[in-house]
């Protein structure tokens, strides 16, 4: 019988407590399933070999964007990164660019949380509706408009993908920016115009000199990086036409 | 094999200290995305440089045949071969994301992206078209 394939997966290991800097360590693991991903590595490791090793994970399938990680240097959901697409290199794995570390692969997101907060993604009425005023009905085009912004999961890779935000992290970012075009372009929503002193300040969409890579990590196919250069254009369109700041 | 990206620094007090971000020096040689990128927007400054010069010989022709002395050494010709390249390049990356900027609808359905990179193409084309056919009919001595 021949012995199981092993894989070696170096891991970013940071305590705050003990350690002046992040450090790789390597672990060998057995890779006798070709359905592995980097996520089943990492909780056998946690699992077999070193329980002190801190991630952050839960739905293992792509849902709850949670395992957002650097995977030989590129974002990936490490649920969705197979180890037969590395193997038999070793895999490195680190967590998200451009953000703080807290511990081990685990960032701080309280910076992406408040830019998500502060566009208000949730559908804004000039006049509330009573419960009993009926539904807000539209029609299978009006979704279409909107739904491909409404697929992002907050897993943050574009984040960690864009080189703009890296440098400043006072740009609002791909993912609040796409989710703020999700709701004004949504019919129910009116708005717009509130979100608009966020989104077309220096720091919004001005800040994007589209690198897109935002877009090329996304793994809901959101296009992030289209959403910018739309709102670029639809400010503008505001700003210059007459009557165009009307909402 | 990528080498650890952190450069950055401890903040905050112990048992609540982070390991702050700090982007890494060569950090657009990484990836080819990232390189390609900084091509696209390294080309704009030769570019810019050409057309101060051009706004320079434009001041000169001002004065009259007998003032304009358009550059023409050999460094020159080249330098604007160069800035040919690079122009050519940057036009072509930008009109090919005109499809993720623009956003038509025509009877409630949105014209594909593909259309309206073609469009911006077929606009350029035309338009130089314009300007050559201009500068060659009315440069005719």
């Amino acid at each position: 019988m021949t012995a199981p394939k092993r894989i070696t997966i170096k891991a970013t290991r940071f305590d705050p407590d003990k350690d002046e800097k992040p450090r790789l360590q390597s672990y060998e693991i057995p890779f006798g399933d070709e359905s592995m991903v980097v996520l089943d590595a990492l909780n056998y490791i946690k699992g077999h070999v070193d329980g002190s090793l801190s991630y952050r994970w839960s739905c293992r399938m792509g849902i709850c964007g949670s395992c957002g990680m650097m995977v030989d240097g590129v974002p990936k959901l490490t649920c969705n990164a197979f180890l037969r697409d590395y193997w038999p290199r070793p895999i490195t794995v680190e967590p998200l660019n451009n953000f703080p570390v807290i511990r081990d692969l685990v960032i701080d997101m309280g910076d992406f949380m408040e830019k998500l907060k502060s566009i208000k993604p949730w559908i804004i009425r000039k006049q509330p509706v009573p419960l009993g005023g009926g539904a807000f009905v539209q029609t299978t085009a009006q979704i279409d408009e909107f739904r491909q912004f409404s697929q992002c999961i907050n897993c943050m890779l574009c984040y960690a993908a864009c080189p703009v935000y890296g440098l400043n992290d006072e740009f609002l970012g791909p993912a609040a920016i796409a989710l703020a075009r999700r709701y004004n372009l949504d019919s129910r929503d009116e708005g717009v115009g509130r979100r608009l002193p966020v989104i077309a300040d220096p720091e919004g969409v001005w800040e994007c000199s589209f690198v897109g890579e935002c877009s090329v990590v996304c793994p809901k196919g959101v296009d992030p990086a289209k959403a910018i250069q739309q709102t670029k254009l639809d400010t503008t369109m505001r700003f210059v036409l007459p009557f165009g700041n009307r909402d | 094999m990528v080498p650890p990206p952190h450069g950055g620094r401890l903040g905050g007090e112990a048992g609540t200290r982070e390991f702050g971000w700090s982007m890494p020096r060569g950090w657009w040689t990484r990836r080819p995305h990232y390189f390609w990128y900084i091509v696209r927007e390294f080309t704009s400054l030769p570019l810019a440089l050409w057309l101060l010069w051009l706004l320079v010989e434009i001041r000169r022709a001002q004065d009259g045949p007998t003032g304009y002395h358009p550059h023409s050494s050999l460094g020159f010709v080249i330098f604007s071969v160069i800035v040919l390249l690079f122009a050519l390049y940057h036009s072509v990356t930008f009109l090919s994301l005109a499809g993720a900027i623009l956003h038509f609808n025509v009877a409630d359905r949105p014209i594909p992206s593909q259309l309206i990179v073609l469009s911006q193409f077929g606009a350029w084309a035309a338009a130089s078209a314009v300007v050559g056919f201009v500068l060659i009919y009315f440069g005719r001595t």
